[in-house]
């Protein structure tokens, strides 16, 4: 390999992307945007879940049942309906997530203690609001209860503590506060910042396209030079991002950073390399641009987003995407960054995930250089 | 010219695509210091023939010979010997002019001192001195080839590949972009150039005509003349072309002439000893009520043979 070549293909490609405004724009801007897209779309806490009541008992006690469920900003009462196919309909017209019908009988065994008769409906084509409601109602239900036996007891003198004989106490570890957030942003950072994978496999076919490439080859300019020379810069350009994007995030988001940065930031350098590569294949096979960068949503950015383990867990994943998950260099520095951001840990954990990035990269490359040549016959 | 040495050489040249064969036996011998030019319509086998001779494409069969070096599978070593301009100018438009010099001059390796005269020089060659900081896809396509040209130079090289430099280029242009050429010969360049212009033929030292890969013409434009074409052409100033050409075909096999062709606005007759055949055309023609206008003999230009040889 000859620096002079090296540097010239890097040289021009670095002059390329000043004069583009739209690498530019894709290097530099889209990470950003997709990190405040994902951070608040993900991470949205869900409030104000619509509900329907079908009321039966129509007593005191079913009533201040009603009160407490939709005391809060969680539940809303949408409508008191008095009949089923009411629900229904506002169910289909998507009015209300959930719907509660309180059996007639359901105050005679609230206070006699034999029971709490209600059928809780959930809009099942949106589980999340649905189950929000299903869990919120129980908990509230539970309350409920608690509350009319503790009066009862403290009629009887009996002390409310004596109820629970179980006193559970979960304490969660590296996300005290439980905002989804801490945990997300962390391996969304990890996903944009492999954004120039884009841009790399992109500038291979604009040369195939245009027409230079074959210029190139006929120059003195070796395959793996002007595959590197290629991925330099936008190696340089994800360590911008892998500076200013963390250092947002931590500020912005109030995320923590418990390890090491220049670890973090040597990390990332091998994690751009092992992604660049996969851009650059990309890059070798696509003949136009159009073709290379919806490849490179396909293999790289969907996976990115369902198969790296940021936002599914992997451990739930079948086993043939389980192993496919281990060839993509974002699951790898998924756990860098997380156990970086969240545990602050060191290479004395994280070596096996480098060692992997960097054996992914070179084999990518590899399989790069192997290809080229054979596509130009 | 052949006492120079031998700048390339292709033997039994046969590239093959699938079912489709892009050249077929391909045989030439450019000499050092020659403009050898390759002609034939599109499709006919040149770019496949350069790509071959630069080891860009594997032959199916057959080889390749450049500056005495075969040509297979490591071409590393020759490549700073030779220089190559593709078809589509390859420039990077959105580069600037001197940015693209530099990147090809440092692609070849070029020390910054050979980089600034290489530059130097090119910038002259294309007439471009003072606009360095233009943007390329800012310039028209006659200077875009100049500095295409200047590109491939800036390393000096031995032998230089053009593939259809002038292609889409104005006839002015291409003009200027042919005395480039005939600059870089005494600069002790070799000139190998693609073309499907006819008119652009005459300016080589000596040409292979192909078509379909084959090669169906060879040697320089007198040499190929005196074989195809041994007699003179008759050259007619009909008022009515298409009537003049209709009879003499019709009477070529008493006349024992070849071929009757129109030629712009004139009509040519090809056949052996034309000039013993003068007077029966004339004959002929007027007998048919036609007037055959002003009559001379003329030298066959190359697009005579072309025709002649492709029937």
């Amino acid at each position: 390999m000859s620096l002079r070549h090296l540097w010239a293909v890097t040289r021009k490609e670095i002059q390329h992307i000043i004069r583009d405004r739209s690498t530019l724009v894709i290097v530099f801007l889209t990470p950003f945007l997709l990190l405040f897209v994902f951070a608040y779309s993900l991470t949205v806490e869900i409030k104000h879940v619509p509900i329907a009541v079908l009321d039966f008992d129509r007593s005191e006690t079913s009533r201040q049942f009603v009160q407490r469920i939709t005391a809060g900003d969680d539940l809303e009462l949408y409508a008191q309906v008095a009949a089923l196919e009411e629900i229904e309909d506002l169910l289909l017209r998507g009015k209300i997530k959930a719907a509660l019908i309180i059996h007639p009988d359901f105050s005679r065994q609230v206070l006699s203690g034999s029971g709490m008769p209600m059928q809780i409906i959930i809009d099942g084509t949106e589980p999340e609001s649905g189950a929000f409601a299903l869990d919120n109602m129980a908990s509230r239900a539970e309350e409920f209860i608690e509350n009319i036996f503790a009066d009862q007891l403290v009629a009887l003198s009996v002390p409310a503590e004596a109820l629970k004989p179980i006193d559970l106490r979960i304490s969660t570890w590296y996300n005290p506060s439980l905002k989804p957030r801490v945990d997300l942003i962390p391996g969304l950072i990890s996903m944009v910042l492999g954004l120039p994978a884009l841009s790399v496999a992109l500038t291979l076919a604009h040369e195939r396209e245009h027409g230079t490439l074959e210029q190139l080859m006929a120059t003195p300019i070796g395959r793996t030079e002007l595959l590197v020379g290629k991925m330099l810069p936008y190696i340089f350009v994800g360590m911008i991002n892998a500076i200013i994007i963390p250092t947002f995030a931590i500020v912005w988001f109030r995320i923590p950073f418990n390890g090491n940065f220049f670890l973090f930031l040597g990390l990332t350098a091998i994690f751009l390399f092992a992604i660049l590569a996969m851009g650059i294949i990309i890059g070798v096979f696509m003949r136009t641009q159009a073709a290379a960068l919806a490849v490179s949503f396909l293999l790289i950015f969907f996976p990115g987003f369902f198969l790296t383990g940021i936002f599914f867990p992997i451990a739930a994943m079948p086993e043939i995407m389980r192993l496919e998950s281990l060839g993509l260099p974002g699951t790898h520095y998924a756990i860098i960054t997380r156990g970086l951001f969240l545990t602050g840990v060191g290479l004395d954990v994280l070596w096996p995930y480098s060692v992997m990035l960097f054996g992914l990269g070179l084999a990518f490359v590899g399989v790069a250089a192997l290809f080229f040549k054979k596509k130009l016959g | 010219m052949k006492s120079n040495g031998i700048a390339a050489l292709a033997q039994d040249l046969v590239k093959r695509f699938g079912d489709f064969t892009a050249v077929a036996g391909m045989n030439f011998e450019v000499y050092r210091g020659e403009i050898f030019g390759f002609l034939g319509p599109n499709g006919s086998g040149k770019t496949t023939t350069i790509r071959m001779a630069l080891g860009l494409l594997t032959p199916t069969s057959g080889s390749v010979e450049v500056l005495g070096v075969p040509v297979d599978g490591n071409t590393h070593a020759l490549r700073p010997r030779i220089g190559y301009m593709s078809q589509r100018f390859s420039l990077y438009n959105d580069l600037s002019v001197l940015q693209n010099l530099q990147f090809y001059g440092r692609a070849y390796g070029l020390s910054n001192h050979e980089l600034k005269e290489g530059v130097e020089d090119a910038l002259v060659l294309a007439g471009l001195e003072g606009r360095e900081k233009v943007k390329t896809h800012e310039l028209s396509g006659g200077w875009r080839q100049r500095l295409a040209l200047g590109a491939a130079i800036l390393h000096e090289p031995e032998i230089l590949f053009l593939d259809e430099p002038t292609a889409g280029v104005d006839p002015l242009s291409r003009r200027d972009f042919w005395d480039l050429l005939y600059g870089l010969i005494e600069k002790n360049i070799t000139v190998f150039v693609t073309t499907h212009y006819m008119d652009e033929a005459e300016h080589c030292h000596r040409l292979a005509f192909i078509q379909s890969g084959s090669r169906i013409v060879y040697g320089s434009p007198a040499e190929i003349k005196e074989e195809v074409m041994p007699g003179q052409v008759l050259e007619l100033a009909p008022s009515d072309t298409g009537k003049t050409i209709q009879v003499l075909r019709e009477a070529s096999d008493r006349l024992k002439i070849d071929e009757v062709e129109l030629y712009g606005s004139l009509v040519h007759v090809f056949g052996p000893q034309m000039e013993d055949k003068l007077d029966a055309i004339i004959n002929t023609l007027r007998d048919a009520g036609h007037d055959p206008g002003q009559a001379s003999l003329v030298e066959p230009s190359l697009e005579d043979v072309f025709i002649a040889s492709i029937k």
